[in-house]
């Protein structure tokens, strides 16, 4: 078998690759061995190009029927895994480990409401989690989600946010950093849809994902919303080689991002500061 | 401490032919074109053994963990052919210090705390290991980490003696290589002579870091040292050679090289160092260690305080080789001495 071992990966197949903007797809595999793979929301895979390399995603949906993988993957210049995925075409052949992480813990939001915020390919990530809620809907209270990107180009899952914005059951809010004539949303950066917000502080657990830059400033709005830190849940990213908190890439102070996170509450990120 | 026999120095001579002639043999040698240099290598003959060495370089576990190890080979077919790499050949490591021991077994319970690593495990089954004694010099440390004298994992340990060496015989595989050999009882003069080399080994020492393990790891949590950590910074290279050279280190890094003809190829783990810049850099260009002093700290606080808690003792052996390797002549000792000094001047 070829997934024995740490570091032998699984193949799976490229079935889809759609294009999400100028910088991110979407990509959905199929593992050849058939054998279902089960993971929670938040939680990561690590992904071979053969003669690339292998570089971490995060899962983007809820394992469906379909046995499929999704992932959406940014593409950087020079980086040679997320360059050679964005060629691939339907049929090539990829290798998976995982899945690897903790994912979001459903058990700190069951029976609360859940503010979602995602930042530009935060959503990514946040998808999956906002796909657990909706299908088991009646575990949780209100569900909010914020989603700000740059400009309306970097919208991720457009059919699918237009589903949401429809749905009675997800309040879903966007937002772009600046004017732009093809957008007649909401326009400032994330922490202005906080403005006027209000919640049941001691029943809302909220998520956060995006660049670094917007952890500081998203945190504080929570902050001010009373939010219990213990309920307020961050997914980092590292670099990761192994999956298996062993290359120490992903560590931080004794603490390996790939096994004891990527979800991590504000109380432990807190602890987790380096500066 | 287990059974305890004699082997002459001509009995040790024809034993490690023996040994040689059986299968591979890793151990200390000179290197060809530098006498005087000794390293862990293959042996052709007993004639290449230096039992009697200060330290290599590099330390002992590049032969669980070479410095550069393939994991699988891939064809580009559709769908690619992948086989792992699986060494299966037993072999036998000597000539390893009490230090070096206690390192191995470092990495043993690193590699082993779950979610458990496969390759370091696969490649220790597949060894037989012979200790050895040793002198240390002034870069060494290891009398106050309870390293000096360790046993761990070896199968027979020696300690120099007048005729030879006292041999401990430390299991059963250890007891089977002695059907290579020629042993004889120690008499009371033999265990007195091993005893002898022991005492000399600590009286020697004259490096030491100057707090417990356990309370350098309290100081080391409780207070900043932020001025201190720039100043070893500001002379710190970012080299990396602390990491190469230290026994306990076991990052690494995963990367894919082609063969010529682009059909195929394999995946490397290699050695990785936590002082090289991009060690910690993620994708869109964010380096969660950019500042130099950080990873300095970095590799103190994993070494004393992080793995410390985790694993109950520190991941340094006293060994001293980051501090025979480092290009700045940063030295763990001063270092570590300077801090706990700092922290005593404080409190």
């Amino acid at each position: 078998m070829a997934h024995e071992g740490t570091y032998v990966p699984r193949t799976a197949q490229l079935v889809q690759s759609i294009e999400e903007n100028s910088l991110e797809r979407t990509f959905t595999f199929e593992l050849l061995d058939g054998e279902p793979l089960r993971y929670n929301p938040g939680q990561f895979m690590l992904v071979t190009v053969f003669g690339a390399g292998e570089a971490p995603f995060t899962l983007c949906s809820m394992p469906g029927s379909d046995g499929l993988l999704r992932m959406t993957v940014r593409r950087y210049p020079g980086g040679r895994v997320t360059e050679a995925l964005h060629e691939m075409q339907p049929g090539g052949h990829v290798g998976i480990r995982g899945p690897f992480g903790n994912g979001f813990p459903m058990e700190m939001l069951r029976g609360r409401d859940v503010l979602v915020v995602a930042g530009g390919i935060g959503m990514a990530p946040q998808r999956g989690l906002i796909e657990a809620i909706l299908n088991d809907r009646e575990q949780f209270g209100k569900l909010t989600v914020f989603y700000g990107m740059a400009n309306p180009e970097q919208m991720l899952y457009d059919d699918l946010m237009q589903e949401w914005l429809e749905r009675p059951e997800i309040d879903l809010f966007m937002t772009i950093d600046r004017p732009h004539p093809d957008w007649s949303g909401h326009v400032g950066l994330i922490t202005t849809l906080f403005e006027d917000f209000e919640v049941d502080a001691l029943m809302t657990s909220a998520t956060v994902v995006g660049p670094p830059v917007m952890y500081r400033f998203v945190i504080k709005e929570l902050e001010n919303l009373s939010l219990n830190p213990e309920y307020i849940f961050l997914s980092l990213e590292r670099r990761m080689s192994c999956g298996v908190g062993k290359c120490g890439h992903c560590a931080i102070k004794g603490t390996y991002v790939c096994i004891d996170g990527p979800v991590f509450s504000l109380t432990k990120y807190r602890q987790l500061d380096e500066e | 401490m287990g059974r305890e026999l004699v082997m002459t120095r001509e009995g040790a001579q024809s034993f490690f032919g023996r040994l040689i002639e059986e299968g591979p043999v890793m151990g200390p040698r000179e290197r060809i074109s530098q006498p005087g240099f000794v390293m862990f290598d293959w042996l052709d003959s007993a004639g290449q053994l230096r039992l009697k060495y200060t330290t290599t370089t590099i330390p002992p576990k590049k032969a669980f963990f070479p410095p550069r190890q393939p994991l699988f080979e891939f064809e580009s077919s559709q769908p690619p052919t992948i086989t792992a790499v699986q060494e299966a050949t037993a072999f036998t490591l000597v000539g390893v210090h009490p230090c070096d021991l206690a390192a191995l077994e470092m990495l043993d319970d690193a590699y082993a705390q779950e979610p458990a690593e496969a390759c370091w495990p696969a490649a220790r089954a597949r060894a037989r290991v012979i200790g050895v004694d040793c002198l240390p010099d002034e870069y060494c440390f290891c009398f106050g980490f309870g390293t000096c004298y360790g046993r761990e994992g070896a199968d027979l340990f020696l300690t120099p003696i007048g005729r030879g060496y006292l041999v401990e015989v430390l299991t059963e595989a250890g007891g089977g290589m002695l059907r290579l050999s020629d042993v004889e009882d120690a008499t009371d003069a033999d265990r007195e002579q091993a005893a002898a080399f022991r005492r000399a080994k600590s009286e020697r020492m004259t490096a030491s870091i100057d707090a417990s393990p356990a309370e350098f790891a309290d100081i080391l949590e409780e207070d900043d040292f932020g001025e201190l950590w720039r100043e070893v910074a500001s002379r710190c290279y970012s080299c990396g050679s602390c990491n190469t050279t230290c026994p306990t280190c076991f990052c690494f890094d995963i990367k894919d090289e082609f063969d010529l003809g682009l059909t195929g190829g394999r995946r490397i783990r290699s050695w990785d160092s936590c002082q090289l810049q991009e060690f910690a850099l993620v994708a869109g260009g964010h380096n969660f260690r950019r500042i130099r002093w950080q990873r300095v700290r970095h590799r103190w606080h994993r070494k004393f305080l992080y793995l410390y808690r985790d694993f109950g003792r520190p991941y340094c052996t006293g060994c001293g080789r980051c501090s025979r390797a480092c290009t700045a002549d940063i030295n763990i000792v001063d270092v570590s001495n300077e801090i706990i000094g700092r922290a005593r001047g404080r409190a």
